[in-house]
């Protein structure tokens, strides 16, 4: 039982969305807990998986027990377990917050909202621990398809924005096809274990040339890197919060991770660092990413497109510190994943929140919201000083880890990026929490005065989420030396 | 010089439909356009994958003939095409349709709302 | 807008047919993707799976990962089309 845990991670979410719209029919109100019940149970194997890995390396498991490269195969090392526990835990924690905000949104298609959620975390599992080239495209489309549902059922621009990333996604995901074809075409092969050992030979050849290239753009497609982003703000701001909250957590930074294991597993470091300039450009965009992203999110009245555009800034740091290639840089790209997860999990919650109380997401929505709302602006604050880079909590140190990087190749730029965004973000969160507080008019305080000390907090199953969030960033922060000592530093490919 | 042209020729023409197929998909305004667009660029990846498998010669299908009963006749495989492209395509076809579905739903909303299919006629009424 | 979308429609269509020089020609049976993988299939379909046809035995037995894949693929298209389109009839 315990060699299947693998499998389990991924099969017992797929039969439960099998299962879902059967017992949609039968008794709507039972699908809540159902979905809940999935969820756990694949949280736990992940976690049961990640102490394994810990224990005792890397995990190999053949499906069907047919042996590689002739079979698919799931390889597990350090990186796979924590994006593991990273994408079930998120899922868990928004599908728990999704409750009350999906009965105001969308009554009536409960159902298959919960089933298309289910079959979008499977996407996401599956694209992560996967071993195999072809493999990870399949489970890239089940995220991509999902992910185009769930996004059109939002409000009143939701279906064109959802449009526009159809045409932008597949063209994405029709490169990385491509790439993979190219791949096939010279070695033969689609198990990135064996094309790790067979593309050595032929490095100097035009085909993996090109396929590096077409993979990149194609990823960077799905990553919204700067200039491609184009479909993130529309799409992430019109889709219904619950959506939102769990495609905006994960699905940059599942790319990110399929980023990180094309250019250091597949093709070693002597190919992307040494024999191709790709680590200065994806420096550079990385710097134009995280200034386009602050520029534009400071001009935004609206609060969910802002925080879109903090998203965007966010992947320039990951890129950008993958592309200083050196081993602390790639610690805090790491340790970014996981920190960006929770801090984008925890801002779209609390937008969800304001958007379920107050019917609308607008910066001028926040006046007075911090004596309305104590604890969900409490979460807020703590997730925005994360943002900004304070200690404790967790944001500062993967900041630290990447300013360490940039310094140690003595890459001034990107020092002078990361802190002209802190600096955005001390603007940008400053400003909410002035209008939050009413600092503004002080006059119109006493206008309502009925309304003053009307306390709307969050339903309980919303505001849980969140807290529990906002905890999770000030322990990862405390903890964040055993995290990196235990997983990240066997994550780290050698340099 | 013509040896080289003749020889790998098939790849341009997949390169050129493919970019027939992306052209329509971001410059033209027309929503079903985008979608056929979407379409052609798929299928000319389909093509290319399949052409991979091709061998010169005798090659036949893949398909073993007289296989049951009577003894076991020595397999050559040189005389049977590459299944494997087959297999993953069959699957990026499904995969392809799913798209086309998903994407026409959509638009059937876009329609259902708006009354026109024309991108900037839809951003107008936006505002 | 026009004109940005040839100039990148050209210079992508110039990328992949830059790659195209160093690739095997159109038919080569000793090319790497004809005989790294393959040949174990040709040869094994009926010791292994008892099934003439190599590409259902591919799809069914090797790679049947793949199909899982693609059958969810195909329940979440339909399970998409359903969210979208459906109308609650007024009563």
């Amino acid at each position: 039982m315990i060699d299947q845990l693998p499998v389990f991670i991924i099969v017992i979410p797929l039969i439960f969305a099998f299962i879902t719209p059967l017992l949609g029919w039968w008794k709507e109100k039972l699908c809540y807990p159902w979905v809940l019940l999935s969820l756990s149970l694949s949280t736990l194997c992940s976690v049961f998986v990640l102490n394994r890995v810990i224990n005792t390396g890397t995990i190999h498991y053949y499906l069907g027990s047919w042996t590689p490269p002739w079979g698919i195969e799931y390889v597990i090392d350090h990186l796979n377990a924590l994006m593991l526990v990273i994408i079930s835990v998120t899922a868990l924690l928004v599908a728990i917050y999704s409750k009350k905000s999906l009965e105001q949104e969308i009554p009536g298609k409960i159902v298959y909202f919960y089933t298309i959620f289910l079959l979008q975390v499977v996407g996401f599992l599956g694209i992560v621990i996967t071993g195999d080239m072809f493999n990870l495209y399949v489970f890239l489309e089940i995220t991509s398809l999902t992910g185009y549902a769930l996004i059109a059922v939002g409000e009143d621009g939701a279906p064109l924005a959802s449009f526009r990333y159809i045409i932008m996604g597949t063209v994405g995901a029709c490169f990385y096809l491509l790439a993979v074809g190219y791949l096939y075409i010279a070695t033969g092969s689609l198990n990135i274990a064996d094309l790790a050992r067979l593309l050595p030979n032929i490095y100097s050849s035009k085909v993996i040339l090109v396929a590096f290239a077409f993979f990149f753009v194609g990823i960077a497609i799905k990553m919204a890197l700067f200039p491609l982003h184009v479909w993130l703000p529309d799409a992430y701001t019109r889709a219904p919060s619950a959506a939102s909250a769990l495609i905006a957590p994960l699905m940059t930074k599942v790319s990110v991770y399929v980023m990180i294991r094309i250019m250091f597993t597949v093709f070693k470091p002597s190919f992307t660092i040494d024999m191709l300039p790709i680590a200065d450009i994806m420096v550079w965009l990385g710097i134009f990413a995280i200034i386009a992203g602050a520029v534009m999110a400071l001009a935004q009245t609206d609060f969910k497109r802002m925080l879109c555009y903090i998203v965007i800034a966010e992947i320039g740091y990951m890129v950008g510190g993958t592309g200083l290639a050196n081993s602390i840089a790639i610690k805090g790209v790491i340790l970014h994943i996981l920190n960006d997860a929770i801090m984008t999990l925890g801002l779209f919650t609390v937008a969800g929140i304001v958007s379920y109380q107050l019917r609308g997401h607008k910066l001028s929505d926040f006046k007075d919201l911090f004596k309305k709302m104590p604890f969900t602006m409490a979460a807020f604050v703590v997730t925005a000083l994360s943002i900004i880079g304070v200690p404790p909590t967790c944001g500062f140190f993967s900041k630290w880890y990447l300013i360490q990087g940039a310094v140690t190749v003595h890459c001034w730029a990107f020092v002078a990026a990361l802190l002209f965004s802190s600096l955005v973000n001390i603007i940008l969160f400053f400003r909410i929490f002035e209008i939050g507080y009413g600092f503004h008019e002080p006059g119109e305080v006493h206008v309502h005065g009925g309304e003053k000390a009307f306390i709307m907090e969050a339903p309980m199953t919303m505001l849980i989420p969140t807290i529990i969030t906002a905890l999770c960033i000030i322990l990862i922060g405390i903890y964040n030396q055993l995290i990196i000592t235990n997983i990240i530093r066997f994550a780290v490919p050698e340099l | 010089m013509f040896d080289f042209i003749i020889s790998k020729y098939n790849y341009w023409f997949y390169i050129i439909l493919m970019m027939i197929g992306f052209y329509a998909m971001i410059g033209k305004r027309n929503l079903v356009k985008k979608i056929i667009g979407m379409n052609i660029f798929q299928t000319a990846i389909i093509l290319f994958y399949v052409s991979i498998a091709c061998k010169k010669g005798a090659a036949t299908l893949p398909i073993l003939e007289h296989a049951h009963g009577h003894g076991e006749h020595a397999i050559e495989v040189s005389s049977y095409l590459n299944p494997l492209p087959h297999v993953l395509m069959l699957t990026a076809i499904v995969v392809m349709v799913a798209t086309l579905g998903v994407a026409l739903a959509i638009v059937i909303k876009i329609y259902r709302r708006y009354g026109t299919l024309e991108e900037d006629e839809i951003i107008e009424a936006m505002r | 807008m026009r004109i940005l979308s040839i100039i990148v429609v050209i210079i992508t269509g110039m990328a992949l047919a830059y790659g195209t020089l160093d690739m095997p020609d159109w038919g080569d049976p000793d090319s790497p993707a004809n005989t790294h993988v393959s040949p174990y299939y040709i040869l094994n379909t009926l010791k292994d799976t008892a099934t003439p046809n190599m590409v259902t035995s591919l799809l069914a037995d090797y790679r049947g990962y793949d199909t899982f894949g693609e059958t969810t693929v195909i329940f979440s298209a339909g399970m998409a089309c359903i969210l979208l389109l459906r109308r609650k009839r007024k009563k």
